[in-house]
Order: C-alpha cells, then structure tokens, then sequence
C-alpha cells in the first residue's frame, strides 16, 4: 500500500495515541517507587492494548479469506494494521518498562521486533516497487502466465529465424520456376550468422539454458550485440533482428517481474509465521503472568 | 450464303470441302486439323481477338481462322514455320499479360494457354511483365476472379450474355487497364450476378475459378449424395451451368430425419444450410429463458453471495426490453412466451450459419420423418442468386413472414391486418455482401429497412473519424430518421456480413404513420432518444483531446475499473473477490490496455464499437439506454459474445439446470448449460466487491471523464491551439 496524504488522518491519530501513551507511561514510571512493570494495573493495561492491537493486525489474515463479507473496505483493514501493528511495539515496550524479562519475554520481546521490522520493510516494497514494476517491466503480464509466454516467445522466435534463414530457400526455388519476379531475396551465406547466434546465444537464453553465459541478461551487451549483428546481416534480415530483440527485451522484461514479484511477496515469508508464532506465545505469556 | 452451297479449299496441301459461311477454322476442324484456339470456343459467337489461330491463307498478312469465311480455291497454311513462328509470339505475348502459373494452372494444371506456352517451349516470355496489375476479387462466394490472370478474350462475357442472357459481365477501362467488368463495375458478390458458373466454365485461364472451398464435402452421418440429374431437375438451380454444378455437387447433401431426431442444435458451430425437401420440424429454444443474478444478503452482516438463474418474471431488469419475439436463423420468429415453431416442406433455415459461420440460434427437430438437403455457402449461394428461388423466398416471406416480422418489431405491433396486406407487395427483399453501403449519410432518404438477415454496422463520420452508432440484427430497423424529417440520411448503414433487409418505400412509410399515429409518435420518440445519445457521444468526443485516450475507447465508458498500477502489488485479491462474488467465475482479469499509470480492466466499457454484439445468433446481447450492455433471457450460451469482446469483458457463466435429453424427446437429466455475464458491479451493494476486497486503495471504479478530467485538461492547455 502506498504509503500517501490518505494516510495523514491514522498518522495523526497514532500520534495522539502514542503522545497520550507516553505521557501515562512517564508519569506512571515516575510515580511508582518499584520503577514499571508488566504485572502493575498500568503496566497489565499497557500490555493488553499493545496484544489487542497485534490481534487485530492478525486478523488480516482472516479477513483476506472472506474479502466479500461486508466487514469494512480491504483497505481500512490494512490502513488498522500498518498503524496499530506499528503502534504495538511502544505499547509493549510500556507494559514492559523497556525490560527483557525472562525467557519466554525474551523470545517473545524479539519476535515483536523481528514482525514489526519485517512489517516495515515489507511496507516499504509495497510502497516502492508497484511504480518500479509499472516503469521498468511494461511488458508485464500476469504472473502465472508467464512461463505460458516465454513459450510462445521460443515459438516466436523460431519462426523469425526460420523465416529469414530456412524458408528463404525454399520460396527461393518457388520463385526460379515463374521467374520474372526480382525480389532481393538475402543468399542463405549472408544470413549464416543470425542462425549461429540464435542457437548458440538467443535460443538459449529464452530457455533458460544455464549452462552457456547469458550475455542477452544485460540490457547494453544485448543492444551491442544485435547492433553488431546488423552490421553483418542484410538489410532484408533487419526487420527480423529488431522482432528478436524486441523478443530478447520482453524475456530481460519478464524475468524481472519475476524477481520483483519474488521479492514483492517473500517476505510474507518470514512475517507471516512469525507474527502467528507471536500471538500464540504472548497468549502463553499472559496466561502464565497472570496465573503465577 | 445459301444453304447447300459448297465452296472447295485446301488445308495444309489437303483438298476440303465444306458448305459457305464456314470459318476456315471450322473448315480445317472437320476435317479433323487442329488449329489452336483461345478465345474462340465452339458454343459461343467467333470474335477474332486473341489471334491464337493465325493461319496462313496466302493473303500480305496472316489472318484469325476462327472468324475468317472459307473461299473458293483459298490455299490454307496452319502449320508451316513461319505460322508457327507468328503464334509462337502471339502466345508469348498473352503470357506477359498472365500471371504464371495461375490459380487454374495450380488447381487442375488445365490452363489452355499455359498449355500453348509448355507446347511451345516458353515457359517464361521474352518481354517484359505488364507493370500494372490488375488485382483480384475475392467477393464471389462461388467463383475467384483473377484480373492478372486473364487474357481479355470475352469467352466469359459471351457466356454470361449470349448463352444465359444474364447481362452482368462486361468490359471496362482502356489499354493496360482494361479489364472485364460486373455490372458498372461492381464487387462480382455486390453484382447481379446469378452465380449460373457459366463465366467460369468459360474461362481457358485462371481468371475465373470455382473456389477452393468448393472442394469441402459435407461430412454428415447418413447423408447422401445428390445426382447431378436431380440437382438440375430442383426448380432453384435452373439456369445454372451443368459443368459448374458438378463442380459445387459435394457442397449440397441429402439427409433423412426419423421423427424426433436432432437436425441441428443451438449455440453448435457449423458451416450449412438446411433446406426442407418434405416432412416438418419443430424449431425451438432449449437453453433457459433466464439471466444471470447476483444475490446476497446486504442487510446481514455475513451475507454470501450466490448467483443464481432468475426468470423475467421474478426479477426484471432496467432496460430489458419489451419485446415479444426473439428473432432466430429462420424464416420464423419464436414467442417469448413459448419459443417453439413450425418449418415445412419449402422453408430454408440456417442461412446465418452457413453465410457467415454464426452458431446455430436454436434447436431443430423432425417433427415427422423427414428430407432435408445440407448445403455449404457456395450452393447456398448459388440457390439464392437464382431467379426462381428468390421469387419463391420472396412470396414465402411475402405471405408468411412479413407479419410476424412487422409485429415482432414492438413498434409496428399495432399495424391493422388491412394495412399489412396492402404491404404485402410493395415491400422489397434485397441482399448485401459484406462491406456493401446500404444507404449513405447524406443521400436523400428514400426508404426504411428492416433487417431479416446479417449485422447492419450504422456509423457516423464526422471530422474526428467514423463512429459505429451501432450494429442492428434481425427485427432492427433503420432509415426513419431521415425520413420523418424529410431529409437526409443522417448516417450510413452497411451490410456487416450477407445482409437481407426488407425495404418499404417512403410513400408507404408516410402512409403508415398518417393511419397509425402512434406509430409514429414511438418512431419520433425512438429517433429522438438516438438523436439525443449520438449527440451526447459526440459532445463527448469533441471535448477530448487526448488521442489515446479516445483510441483506447475510454471516452465511450460512463465507468471503468482502474487499477493504479503505482500502488497495485499484483496480490490479486480483486481478481479473488470477483470470483467469490460470483461462484468462482471470475468476471474481472488482470490485463488490459494501460492509461496513464492506470491498468483498464475487464468489465464492460461501453465501447465505440460494440464487437461483442456482432454475431449473436439470437439477437440477446445488446445496449441498454445507459449504453451498458444487457444480456437478454433467451442467451443461449454459445459464447460467442465473449469471444468477440476485444477486452474479455464477458465471460461465460455454467450452470446445472434439468433439460431435455439431445435424441430422446420428454426426457430430461441434470445438465451443465452456460449464460454469458459481463461485470455487474455486484449492483447489490455499494461497492463493487473487486474494489472493496483491494487492500491497497488500488482498485477504483471510476467515471472516466471526471476521473480524468485534470489529465484531458492539461494535455489540452498543450495542444495547440487552432
Ligand atoms: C506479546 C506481547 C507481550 C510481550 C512482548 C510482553 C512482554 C513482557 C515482558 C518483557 C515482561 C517482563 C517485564 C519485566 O521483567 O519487568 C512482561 C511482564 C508481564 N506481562 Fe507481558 N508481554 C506481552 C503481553 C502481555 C499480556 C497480553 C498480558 C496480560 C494480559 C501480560 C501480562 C504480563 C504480566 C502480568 C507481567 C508481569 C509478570 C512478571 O513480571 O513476571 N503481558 N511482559
Ligand atoms: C505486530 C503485529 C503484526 C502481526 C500479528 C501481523 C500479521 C500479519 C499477517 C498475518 C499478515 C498476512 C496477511 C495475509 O494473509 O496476507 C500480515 C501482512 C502484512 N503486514 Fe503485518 N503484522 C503485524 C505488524 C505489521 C506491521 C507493524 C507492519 C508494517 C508497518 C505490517 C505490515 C504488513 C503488510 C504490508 C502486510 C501485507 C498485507 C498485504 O499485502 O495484503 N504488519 N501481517
Ligand atoms: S448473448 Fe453471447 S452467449 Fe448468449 S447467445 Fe448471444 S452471443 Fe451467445
Ligand atoms: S486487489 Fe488491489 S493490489 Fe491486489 S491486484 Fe487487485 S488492484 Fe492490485
Ligand atoms: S481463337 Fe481465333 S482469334 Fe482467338
């Protein structure tokens, strides 16, 4: 989600929230002799609005599954979970006193901070990569077509190819039959060299073929070496030598996506478990603070 | 000449004789000397212009046999070298005028003059190839016309002209341009041409061909072939040449029908036409005469969504229209109510079907045991061009159809039986090829058509370019704007694919809205209501600058849903949520034409031009007033629309519904049957659920032109100003 002006109005009242939270936290600090603790009616209310907030960002996961029930806009939802999510970390760290605690406040102190970080920095994808996906891959497609495309991008290019190298011959004994037509037709010789580097450096490079060197993956060793091609080719060939490069484009284009997409949506990876991880232990953790 | 006359000659030292008149040609055949020929043939009147035949009669110059009369004591040289030498150069010349090999020399070898070139050694012509060509026209659905390929020897115009006495080929231009013409000049499909195949049978070139297509055979179980006799003796091909209808004879089948069984079926593909020797059968429609409804619980919190199968009765749509006939690929309408009908003996149904490979608009049984015969386009095509069978379809349509086609209209519903009956011959049936204007914008309006067969494209041109107003389908009808102003056409109707359209003649028009004053009060409210919403597009259209923003159509959508590409993050939850909302079809897909940073995406937009409503077979999909699109009850799902829509915007729906078993009449099992649905913005709530379930406020429905309008603002204060 960009992160825009619509979200001034969760800004400020998360402000409000955390200036009230900080002023209760400094005067309760002050005025207990002991110093803040998690088990102190404050510190216990502290405690409670921080695990309220991170379930309710928890919930997004639930609220995702059922995205047609009129429960509120898919966007509010997650507008509640950047804020509150974010705003969780305070709070705890007010219930807590800013203390570690034992073992299990340990872990669970870390796993807060471990979600919330990765929670930015998968706010700060969401924030960033749409406009450099919209920018630098116009060719997008959908993601799970894309290995569909890249196929039809081979069969594509093989007809470039066979209709500059293979057929040429054939239409060329077609043609010494009726004769009179002088079309500039490239002699095969002249065209050697666009088959030579389609098989050993395009084709590959568009199935991925790993074990030759993927020159085409750069964008300026590409555009040098189909400039250099031309230089070589027949000026009938050019026409098919662009189309390939076009091919060679979308292809750099869609293996982007793919990284972008990967990078896009991993870190749910990592955010995803560990927030679940989070709520089931602080649950632990209450139950033992207050049964103990 | 006098009869009995005999004149004595010699041929190549051989002494004959033969009766005065005769040409030296015919002199020199009977008595069994070949001389070549090209441009003469047997059956037609000699004209002497190819020259192919020269003989040497010992005049200064050699002379064409076919034409030149035998003479007393004449000294005939056909084969001496210096003869051979003068044809040699004769044929080596037509050949430049040739394209070698043509499509006959290709199709069966049998050029008659590339056969003179092989006998002769000249495979290529010394002189140079005609620099201007001629071209080719592919209108004819029987006969290719090749005007490369021919060599202007007139044996097609003599055979139209002389031997069938049609009238329709000639000559036009001048020098290298010449070339043998149809009609003034027209398309040979937009010409009167009957299709007799005489032309064709004619031609000793490849310039004119049966067309491949032609070679096609109809593969049906249990069809027979028909014998040539036969064909001959069916009143629809006389006139037709013999050699041209064996060439179309496995494009026409005979099939017999037990009572009961399955002619044809809706929403199927297919390539024929059926033609009803005896027996009848029983036309209807089996799909579901229902739409596709949305439904959900609003008020409850937790309400679900569903899709369901609603008849009209239970929930009618704004906009469903209030006709009473759904009109189908016969010669017959169907009731709403109870769509089901009659053929007999005589009828000929499937012609959409067959002219332009729509789908099958509804189901045929036998009724009795019956006799069809299936034909391809080119028989179909042949049969109608025939003198005989287009009076015999013009007096079924006179005396059966017209009133149930007049009435389907809802407009003429009230039109008296008296006034119909004095109609009945004073309309007009005419028919149109693809392409073919019908009337023009500007042309002093002189008629108003209503359609029968085919898509009429209406389209404006205007300074911004030519915008399609609409496409009209059987039960349409155009032309009265013009008329009840006493004006001008005010827009140009052409025939989309083969178009039939039945034409009254503004004296009756004016007649029939000085009895019928309501009718003519609903054509003005109708002409003004499309008077008014072309106004509005153009108002539209005009106040645009932004090119791509009017080549993308975006202009002609009242709303569209936008993905803001800078902060979608491809999660596809809308895509998700679209399904949910609809039983797990998807009416929303992720691709489509980009605006600004903008993804377009599915959902109808309201196109300038409304390609998904060309085809349908039943006439279902079409524009509400809102310009949205409706999909009438009778859909009968052959998913053709969806097809047609460049931007996915209609998708087929599955259902399960209790129908009739195919073959077994009375008994019905559990099926799966499928109604086209385009985008309804889940109209049961506020919002539609694709934007709702967008966690990225990247999803947004949009009024495009106030969406917009800062964008169409800048770009303008750019333009320059003129
Ligand atoms: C998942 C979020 C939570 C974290 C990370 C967390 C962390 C901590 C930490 C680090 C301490 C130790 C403070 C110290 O040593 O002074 C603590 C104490 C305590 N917490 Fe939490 N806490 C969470 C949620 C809760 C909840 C939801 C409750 C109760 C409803 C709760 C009740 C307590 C109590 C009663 C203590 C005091 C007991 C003690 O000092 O051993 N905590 N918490
Ligand atoms: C502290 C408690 C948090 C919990 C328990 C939590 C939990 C979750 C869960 C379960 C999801 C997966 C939702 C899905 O099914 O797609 C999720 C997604 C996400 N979370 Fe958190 N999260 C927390 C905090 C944060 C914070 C602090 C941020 C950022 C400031 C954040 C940003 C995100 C983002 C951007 C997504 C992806 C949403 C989407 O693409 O639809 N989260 N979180
Ligand atoms: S509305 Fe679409 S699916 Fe239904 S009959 Fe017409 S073309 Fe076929
Ligand atoms: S739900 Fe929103 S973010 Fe996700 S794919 Fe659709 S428009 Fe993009
Ligand atoms: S055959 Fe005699 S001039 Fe053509």
């Amino acid at each position: 989600m960009r992160i825009d002006a619509t979200h001034r109005k969760w800004l400020i009242a998360s402000l409000i929230i955390l200036g009230v939270s900080t002023f209760v936290y400094i005067a309760y600090a002050a005025s207990s002799p002991a110093g803040p603790s998690g088990g102190s009616a404050t510190g216990l209310t502290f405690g409670i609005v921080g695990f309220a907030f991170m379930i309710f960002a928890g919930l997004l996961a639930g609220r995702k599954k059922v995205a047609i029930w009129r429960l509120g806009r898919a966007q509010t939802w997650l507008r509640g979970h950047l804020w509150l999510g974010l705003l969780s970390l305070p709070m705890i760290f007010f219930h807590a006193g800013f203390q570690f605690g034992g073992v299990l406040t340990r872990v669970l102190m870390i796993l807060l901070i471990t979600v919330v970080a990765s929670g930015l920095f998968g706010a700060a994808l969401q924030h960033y990569m749409p406009r450099m996906m919209t920018s630098e891959v116009p060719m997008e497609t959908i993601f799970e077509q894309i290995d569909h495309v890249r196929d039809q991008l081979v069969t594509e290019a093989d007809a470039l190819v066979d209709g500059v190298c293979g057929a040429t011959q054939t239409e060329q004994v077609a043609l010494s039959g009726g004769g009179a037509i002088a079309l500039a037709t490239p002699a095969p010789a002249a065209v050697l060299p666009l088959r030579d580097f389609y098989t050993r450096q395009l084709r590959p490079f568009l199935l991925h073929d790993h074990r030759r060197h993927q020159t085409l993956a750069a964008r300026a060793d590409s555009a040098r070496l189909f400039e250099g091609l031309r230089t070589v080719l027949p000026s009938d060939a050019h026409d098919a030598t662009r189309k390939l490069e076009e091919i060679c484009e979308e292809e750099r284009q869609l293996r982007r996506q793919v990284r972008m997409h990967h990078w896009q949506h991993g870190w749910l990876l990592l955010h995803v478990p560990l927030s679940l991880a989070l709520l089931l232990l602080g649950c632990v953790h209450a139950i033992m603070a207050l049964r103990y | 000449m006098s009869a009995g006359l005999m004149i004595d000659l010699t041929v190549d030292g051989k002494k004959v004789s033969v009766p005065a008149g005769t040409s030296v040609f015919d002199a020199a055949r009977l008595n069994n000397i070949e001389i070549p020929t090209l441009c003469h043939q047997q059956n037609e009147k000699p004209i002497g212009v190819c020259r192919v035949c020269v003989v040497d009669v010992g005049a200064r110059v050699f002379t064409a046999s076919c034409v030149r009369p035998a003479e007393q004591g004449m000294v005939v040289s056909t084969n001496s070298e210096k003869v051979k030498q003068a044809r040699r150069t004769l044929v080596e010349l037509l050949m430049t005028d040739h394209v070698s090999p043509c499509a006959r020399e290709r199709q069966s070898g049998d050029c008659e003059l590339e056969a003179l070139a092989k006998q002769d050694n000249l495979a290529r012509s010394r002189f140079a190839p005609q620099a201007t060509r001629r071209g080719v026209d592919d209108s004819s659905m029987s006969i290719g016309v090749d005007f490369d390929a021919c060599i202007l020897c007139d044996r097609c115009i003599r055979g139209c002209d002389e031997i069938r006495e049609n009238f329709v080929l000639g000559r036009m231009g001048k020098g290298e341009t010449t070339r043998i013409a149809f009609d003034n000049n027209l398309p040979m499909g937009e010409s009167s041409c009957v299709s007799c195949g005489e032309c064709m049978v004619s031609c000793p070139t490849g310039a004119l061909t049966n067309k491949v297509i032609n070679q096609t055979a109809i593969a049906a179980p249990g069809s027979e072939p028909v014998s040539l006799q036969e064909l001959n003796e069916l009143p629809f091909f006389e006139g037709v040449s013999g050699t041209f209808l064996s060439l179309n004879r496995n494009a026409v089948v005979r099939r017999r029908f037990k009572r009961g069984d399955v002619i044809c079926r809706e929403g199927e593909y297919g390539s024929t036409a059926f033609y009803i020797l005896d027996g009848e059968a029983r036309v209807s429609i089996a799909s579901p005469i229902a739409h596709v409804k949305t439904k959900g619980a609003v008020k409850r919190f937790l309400g679900k969504l569903s899709s369901r199968l609603t008849q009209r009765q239970n929930d009618v749509r704004d906009d469903e229209t209030g006709q009473h006939w759904i009109h189908i690929d016969a010669p017959m309408d169907l009731s709403y109510e109870n769509p089901v009908a009659t053929l007999k003996a005589g009828d000929l149904f499937g012609e959409m079907t067959c002219m332009s490979l729509y789908p099958r608009s509804a189901t045929v049984r036998a009724e009795s045991d019956c006799t069809v015969l299936e034909l391809l386009r080119n028989v179909l095509d042949i049969m109608q061009r025939n003198k005989n069978f287009r009076a015999q379809l013009d007096r079924s349509y006179r005396q059966r159809a017209l009133d149930s086609h007049l009435r389907a209209v809802p407009i003429f519903a009230g039109l008296t039986d008296e006034f119909i009956e004095g109609l009945r011959e004073k309309v007009e049936l005419l028919r149109f090829s693809p392409g073919q204007v019908i009337c023009r914008q500007g042309d002093h309006a002189d008629s108003f058509f209503l359609v029968r067969i085919g898509f009429v494209k209406v389209s404006q041109t205007h300074l911004g370019g030519d915008m399609v107003l609409a496409y009209l389908s059987r039960g349409d009808y155009f032309g009265e704007t013009g008329l009840l102003k006493g004006d001008v056409r005010t827009a140009t109707c052409s025939a989309l694919d083969h178009v039939e359209v039945v034409r009254i003649s503004a004296a009756d028009f004016a007649e029939m809205n000085r009895q019928f004053p309501e009718v003519r009060h609903q054509l003005e409210l109708v002409d003004r209501e499309r008077t008014q919403m072309n106004r509005e597009r153009l108002t539209a259209l005009s106040s645009t600058p932004l090119d791509s923003f009017l080549k993308q159509g975006l202009m002609e959508a009242q709303s569209l849903l936008l993905l803001d590409l800078d902060s979608c993050t491809r999660c596809d939850a809308c895509v998700r949520a679209c399904a949910d909302a609809h039983d797990g079809v998807t009416r929303l897909v992720r691709e489509g034409l980009r605006f600004d940073h903008y993804l377009v995406a599915t959902s109808c937009r309201q196109c300038l031009d409304p390609l998904c409503m060309v085809g349908c077979p039943v006439g279902s999909i079409r524009r509400r007033n809102s310009l949205e699109v409706i999909i009438e009850d009778w859909c009968i799902g052959c998913g053709l629309c969806a097809d047609n829509c460049p931007y996915g915007n209609i998708n087929m729906h599955p259902f399960d519904v209790f129908a009739d078993v195919p073959g077994s009449p009375g008994q019905k099992k559990a099926m799966v049957k499928q109604k086209a649905t385009s985008c309804d913005l889940c109209s049961e709530f506020a919002e539609p659920s694709c934007v709702y379930a967008c966690p990225h406020d990247a999803a947004h429905r949009v009024n495009p032109r106030q969406f917009f309008a800062g964008l169409l603002q800048q770009s303008s204060d750019k333009s320059p100003k003129d």
